[in-house]
């Protein structure tokens, strides 16, 4: 009975983790974005419905499988992203007032277009992401885990690496995190602040897509879901705190964790209500993220 | 508007004229046209101070909440909930519990994120949203996703009088205490330099937190009687994520931070979205094109309808708002401007 309670216990915490690799995938870009532009883009959700749908497309149009279809996925929305960014910028450097919550309710705008749209579109019914390359299920001292979910961590696990090598290791990647810590200084030093924002949300649109597709793979989905996913990447980037890189990886595994006990222990429909619960004693408790280090210090 | 002697009075002849008129309009509305315009008006009326309460907290504080819905939800529950039959409230004394449990919830939201930047507090409104959605959809005591039917027996008469009633006393408010109280000038004073507002002695994270509360309450009134209007409600009418869309795009279309901006916002796009509804049948359609306008009006004219009007070279608040370099260097065709400098 013991034996059987600890596989439990084990078995959601795996499940948890892996999910949690996907919450990675679709902060980290969301937080460097933040950090760059400095403007909570409320679309993230969106790009990860979108992305959900484009995998659907790739299979019902083309006849590609998803997964192979992952890079083009990139492309298309990472041109999306280079076009949709300078308007961003455009209003957070404006004139008005309060130049960071317009913009706000900008990326607020742009999410209800999309969302209203393939509403409209494709209409209520819950799809998944059907693929034929990955199929079946690991088993390793009697834990399941299915090839797909490991697939999604791999992936994320990936993308992370090449974007933290991207930040790290680049000339472009040495400019983001200047321009995260100081704008000013910055464009000082001959930083087009404006040219590589585009450059960040680009490389966010497209990652966050990417990592839609993987997760309609998982779970089905509406043109709803939207902001379902927006707040599962607030969460993370608020425990990790805005604007920073590394927490994200942390907070990102402790949220599917989270989300995988709560819905194994305490029941699925209380999800939502935890996770909030915990986020708003994140902001009670440490303002500026449980993690905050690094980045944008 | 507070300038003083000769040219405050004719101000005040200028705009006491159109408001006999709108209020006349108003008042008598059911006496000459069918029932269905009295419901789209209803409509309009709620609207209207939906997004004047939103409009307090977004415009005049300079806080944008994404989760107002919960707060017009708790109202519409707290209605629902003590009218059930074996409670058996009268409609009338439901309305302020619900305006204080929402002023409630509003303080334990705003208390911790209201210190913190303004992005922080939009995503905490939100998920409080989300969350609270989703916790009505589970426990009982709420009907869960079926949710709650009201006794209602009154006619359509009585929900648009007490709409209008509900709506107007809401800008009677936001009038007193916002263009006419010292709290109005501290909230102000805080949302276009936080830091000089605390220097002179504003207790900033007070009066943010009395504005979001204030800002709280109002639409809970206006919750309940629509619980007690529609007869039957659940997450999906009185929860959904639309609402607060609605009400913030309403406010920024009208002009944020200014006193009729969200009447006229509301007015435009709750008639317009009727039409929509009537000719083609689809709301899906109407939340991609609000998003749509939301995203130009903020590309584009930012201080909203209300920047249009001529008048409106003298609305303070909008040029503060647009922070105009400087007011001189603005030669307005209205000679008014200038004198009201002097």
């Amino acid at each position: 009975m013991v034996r059987v309670t600890m596989q439990l216990l084990i078995q959601t915490i795996i499940d948890g983790l892996l999910v949690g690799g996907l919450y990675v995938a679709i902060s980290i870009g969301f937080s460097l974005a933040f950090g760059v532009l400095d403007v909570v883009d409320f679309a993230v959700g969106e790009w990860v419905m979108l992305g959900a749908f484009m995998g659907v497309a790739s299979r019902a149009w083309f006849g590609i499988d998803p997964i192979a279809f992952l890079p083009a996925v990139f492309v298309i929305f990472a041109l999306i992203g280079f076009l949709v960014a300078p308007l961003i910028y455009r209003v957070r450097t404006s004139r008005y007032a309060r130049p960071a919550l317009m913009a706000l309710a900008f990326t607020f705008g742009i999410a209800m277009f999309a969302r209203g749209t393939m509403m409209t579109a494709v209409g209520f019914d819950p799809r998944t992401v059907d693929t034929d390359l990955v199929s079946g299920t690991l088993m390793i001292g009697g834990l399941h885990l299915p090839w797909l979910r490991l697939a999604g961590f791999l992936f994320a696990i990936l993308s992370t690496a090449l974007f933290m090598g991207f930040l790290f290791f680049t000339r472009t990647g040495l400019a983001v995190r200047a321009t995260a810590q100081n704008k000013r200084n910055a464009s000082l030093m001959g930083i087009d602040v404006k040219r590589l924002s585009a450059i960040v949300y680009a490389i966010y649109a497209g990652m966050t897509a990417m990592a839609g597709v993987l997760i309609g793979t998982i779970y089905s989905f509406t043109a709803q879901v939207g902001p379902e996913y927006s707040l599962l990447a607030f969460f993370v980037v608020v425990m990790a705190g805005l604007g920073s890189v590394g927490g994200v990886l942390v907070a990102g595994l402790f949220l599917g964790m989270l989300q995988a006990l709560v819905t194994v222990y305490i029941g699925a429909d209380y999800t939502l209500a935890i996770v909030f619960g915990v986020l708003f004693l994140i902001l009670l408790v440490s303002p500026q993220g449980v993690l905050r280090r690094g980045l944008a210090a | 508007m507070r300038a003083g002697g000769a040219n405050s009075a004719r101000l005040t002849a200028r705009s006491v004229i159109p408001l006999v008129v709108v209020v006349v309009f108003l008042a008598t509305l059911p006496l000459w046209v069918d029932d269905y315009w009295v419901r789209v008006w209803t409509g309009v009326a709620m609207w209207a101070g939906l997004a004047a309460s939103w409009n307090i907290i977004g415009g005049y504080a300079g806080y944008i909440s994404f989760g107002h819905v919960a707060f017009f939800g708790i109202g519409a529950y707290a209605t629902a909930i003590l009218m059930q039959p074996g409670l058996d409230w009268n409609f009338f004394l439901t309305l302020p519990v619900g305006a204080v449990v929402a002023g409630v919830f509003a303080f334990i939201v705003g208390w911790p994120t209201l210190r913190l930047r303004g992005a922080y507090f939009a995503i905490a409104t939100w998920a409080l949203a989300e969350a609270l959605a989703q916790l009505v959809n589970t426990v009982d005591f709420t009907g869960g996703s079926f949710g709650l039917s009201t006794p209602g027996n009154a006619e359509t008469g009585f929900f648009y009088y007490a709409m209008l009633i509900a709506s107007a006393l809401i800008y009677l408010i936001i009038f007193a205490v916002f263009e006419r109280s010292r709290f109005g000038y501290k909230v102000k004073a805080v949302r276009d330099n936080e830091a000089a507002a605390q220097s002179l002695g504003i207790n900033t994270t007070s009066v943010k937190l009395q504005a979001f509360v204030m800002s709280a309450a109002l639409p809970a009134v206006l919750g309940g009687i629509n619980a007690y209007w529609i007869t039957f409600i659940n997450p999906q009418s009185v929860l959904a994520g639309d609402i607060t869309d609605q009400m913030v795009v309403m406010a920024l279309v009208g002009g944020l931070g200014h006193l009729w901006g969200p009447a006229i916002g509301a007015t435009v796009l709750y008639l317009s979205s009727t039409w929509l509804n009537a000719h083609f049948g689809s709301s899906t359609g109407y939340i991609a094109m609000i998003g749509a306008l939301l995203a130009l009006i903020v590309l584009f004219l930012p201080d909203g309808l209300v920047g249009l009007m001529p008048r409106a070279r003298n609305m303070r608040l909008v040029r503060q708002m647009l922070r105009l370099p400087d007011r001189r260097a603005d030669p307005g065709p209205d000679p008014d401007t200038s004198r009201e400098r002097s």
